[in-house]
């Protein structure tokens, strides 16, 4: 996170991260599809031939919160990292300074050990930047669940209620469960930040008054604790937590 | 806030908050491009100013009006006012005005916004507004006395006239073809910044990891010297109370302290015999170890090859005559003085010689060979270049010692020269040998930039060939 007192501007990294074409891009692009302009930027993808992420994707998001002395603006910039396993290094590069991570995980059962490699990854990577993933707001998201051979519902409600992370069921490609995963991650993040650093009273706004002003300008029609309800397991509101 | 843990970094930055400025996301040249196909096309002059100030891209043909006004004092001086002030003008907070010129004509000044920020300004005219029919404005006509209000009519006449929505649509065109620009150019700044953050990144870890291995290969040296210095140590100390045990069975075999019978004898002797096997096995760990942590101290001086293979055939001799085996030394005249240590060759050859007598039959034949080489060109380098020049330097003194004895099959022949190392382990018992000897061999030869390599000797037995470089004198 950084804060622009001058520029009046608050700035948060969202990463989505996750196994080689598990659908991080395929998120990004759907998110990029159902919110309206005003509010968000050019989806930014540097991709290889084959469609392949090369160093990230990016979408630049950006909201005027109404505050005092003229309002203030939270830009909120959505990475994706390239999964492939030799890109390590980049990996880590757009991992840095992350606020909030969404996890997307491919539901098919095959693809079991390369998302549990890719989380250890990210659990390494989060290490080497002197992060623990512990202290870092996570969601999960079973991506691909109009494939076949994926993980039963029930199977993951179950396997998500022994985890401390929110999971969201999604099908990036045809759109569903994109806006959910992405509301769950801000809900996680700014829940997590605001209670560290104010941020709401910065902006002026009340805590809670986030999400709904940020699907309001992002035109989403729906209501965000529907969007939130979603979630399965997991610690969608943590205990606050008494920083030192 | 952003992980200030991780020192290594500072992309993290470069792609969350980076400040862009217009003038490092665009060409220059492209931009001024862009603006004289826009000046082309609609006859209507474009600029474009940075968020500072600057002058980006400048596509303006005088108008005639212009030149007409410019051409009095008075005329040329509220010009300049006016451009100054358009060029001063903010877009305001719609981020679109139009700042009105005393001809009557008009500038239209646009923000132009990337990322949510304001980068720089747009600033078009002039032009006259497509729905102004009257003539002459009086600022224009009071400007100066000089004004002819009917040529100043023609003139407003032949500027470019433009409906005002018209003008909102021309430059929101050339806002969005210039947005696409600065988004490619900051998808090409970005993509470059994290190519070289990840080059860095990865030869960070290149870094690192080199720093591991230089570390480890550092601890395995120092062991390597402590492992030579132990050996040395352990060999000296062993040394000492072996030279009682050979010395005091020695002198009990020599009945120094009194008769003894056959069967004692035969005992103190077997005492004495094994001691001096395990001396020259110490002896030879020693010769070893101070080789391998070079410390075997060598005087190297100018030599000759002869008086050494002398020695060692007359020592050897009466070992071969015992043993039934011919000894024979051929030495050709013109052998090179040598730059070496006469005391560690010879140890060479009568190591090598002892070896071949002990693995040759009764009826055999053991002969050291001693000639001069013609070195290089040839096979080794494939011609013949300056073979007149370097054929002197290349020549070698080659000594070969050769056996009628039992070979060594070609697939072991690079072993033979591991410490320890037997062709055959049960030939030990057979013949004899702790497997230090060759080693030491090599690694003496080696110090002397030598080589030893081993052949076939038709049509039975094995050659070692040492080939030594002859002393050159500056």
């Amino acid at each position: 996170m950084q804060i622009n007192f001058g520029g009046r501007e608050i700035a948060l990294k969202l990463v989505y991260y996750g196994p080689a074409l598990s659908g991080k891009t395929t998120n990004l692009r759907a998110l990029h599809q159902l919110t309206s302009e005003g509010s968000r930027g050019r989806l930014m993808t540097l991709e290889t031939k084959d469609d392949r992420t090369l160093f990230f994707d990016m979408l630049p998001l950006a909201f005027r919160a109404p505050g005092a002395g003229g309002g203030m603006t939270l830009r909120i910039k959505i990475f994706t990292v390239p999964g492939q396993v030799l890109h390590a290094s980049t990996r880590r590069l757009v991992l840095q300074g992350a606020d909030g991570v969404a996890f997307v995980a491919d539901s098919q059962i095959s693809e079991t050990e390369h998302n549990a490699a890719s989380f250890l990854d990210l659990r390494q990577n989060l290490k080497d930047l002197n992060i623990s993933l512990k202290q870092l707001p996570v969601i999960i998201q079973f991506n691909k669940r109009d494939l076949d051979r994926v993980r039963s519902d029930d199977e993951l409600d179950a396997l998500a209620r022994r985890g401390r992370e929110p999971v969201f069921k999604a099908s990036a490609v045809n759109g569903t469960g994109v806006l959910e995963t992405f509301f769950g991650l801000l809900h996680v993040t700014w829940t997590r930040l605001d209670a560290e650093h104010h941020l709401g009273q910065m902006l002026g706004i009340e805590s809670g008054a986030l999400l709904p002003m940020a699907a309001r300008q992002l035109g989403i029609t729906a209501d965000v604790p529907t969007l939130l309800s979603s979630c399965v397991g997991g610690r969608l509101n943590p205990a606050p937590q008494v920083t030192p | 806030m952003t992980a200030a843990g991780a020192p290594h970094v500072a992309a993290a930055d470069l792609l969350l908050d980076e400040r862009l400025r217009l003038e490092d996301l665009v060409d220059r040249d492209g931009l001024d491009e862009l603006c004289r196909s826009f000046h082309a096309l609609f006859g209507i002059g474009v600029r474009i100013y940075s968020s500072d100030g600057a002058l980006l891209a400048d596509a303006t043909g005088e108008q005639e009006l212009c030149a007409y006004v410019n051409g009095m004092p008075e005329g040329r001086k509220a010009c300049a006012a006016t451009v100054a002030a358009v060029k001063a003008r903010d877009a305001g907070d719609a981020g679109d005005v139009t700042h009105p010129c005393f001809t009557g004509a008009t500038y239209r000044i646009q923000a132009l916004e990337y990322d949510g920020r304001r980068v720089g300004r747009l600033i078009v005219g002039p032009f006259v507004p497509a729905n102004v029919h009257a003539g002459p404005p009086a600022t224009l006509l009071g400007i100066d006395a000089a004004v002819d209000p009917e040529r100043a009519a023609a003139l407003i006449a032949r500027m470019p006239r433009v409906k005002p929505e018209t003008i909102t649509r021309m430059t929101a065109h050339l806002k969005s073809a210039l947005d696409l620009i600065l988004f490619s150019g900051h998808k090409a700044h970005v993509t470059s910044q994290m190519h070289l953050a990840s080059v860095r990144e990865s030869y960070r870890q290149l870094e690192d990891k080199t720093a591991r291995l230089q570390e480890a290969f550092d601890r395995l040296k120092e062991l390597d010297r402590l492992k030579s210095n132990f050996l040395a140590t352990v060999s000296h100390e062993l040394r000492t109370p072996l030279t009682s045990i050979i010395g005091y069975s020695e002198m009990l075999a020599e009945g120094l302290a009194g008769e003894m019978n056959a069967e004692q004898r035969e005992f103190v002797q077997t005492i004495h015999d094994k001691g001096e096997q395990l001396l020259s096995l110490i002896m030879g760990l020693l010769d070893l170890s101070k080789l391998e942590s070079g410390t075997m101290r060598m005087t190297l001086r100018a030599m000759r090859i002869e008086p050494v293979l002398d020695e060692v055939v007359s020592t050897l001799t009466p070992t071969a005559r015992k043993k039934g085996v011919k000894l024979a030394l051929d030495a050709a005249t013109d052998l090179a003085e040598l730059r070496g240590d006469p005391e560690r060759l010879r140890q060479v050859f009568l190591n090598l010689v002892e070896n071949a007598i002990k693995f040759t039959p009764a009826g055999g034949t053991v002969a050291l060979r001693a000639r001069m080489v013609e070195g290089g060109g040839g096979a080794e380098d494939g011609d013949d270049e300056g073979l007149a020049l370097l054929a002197p330097v290349r020549a070698r003194l080659e000594v070969r010692v050769v056996d009628t004895g039992i070979g060594i099959p070609a697939r072991e022949r690079p072993k033979v020269f591991d410490p320890f190392y037997q062709v055959d382990s049960s030939s030990t018992r057979e013949y004899g040998g702790t497997g230090l000897g060759l080693s030491i061999v090599k690694r003496l030869v080696e110090s002397h930039s030598g080589t030893i390599a081993i052949e076939d000797n038709e049509p039975k037995g094995t050659a070692f060939v040492v080939s030594l470089p002859p002393h050159v004198t500056q």
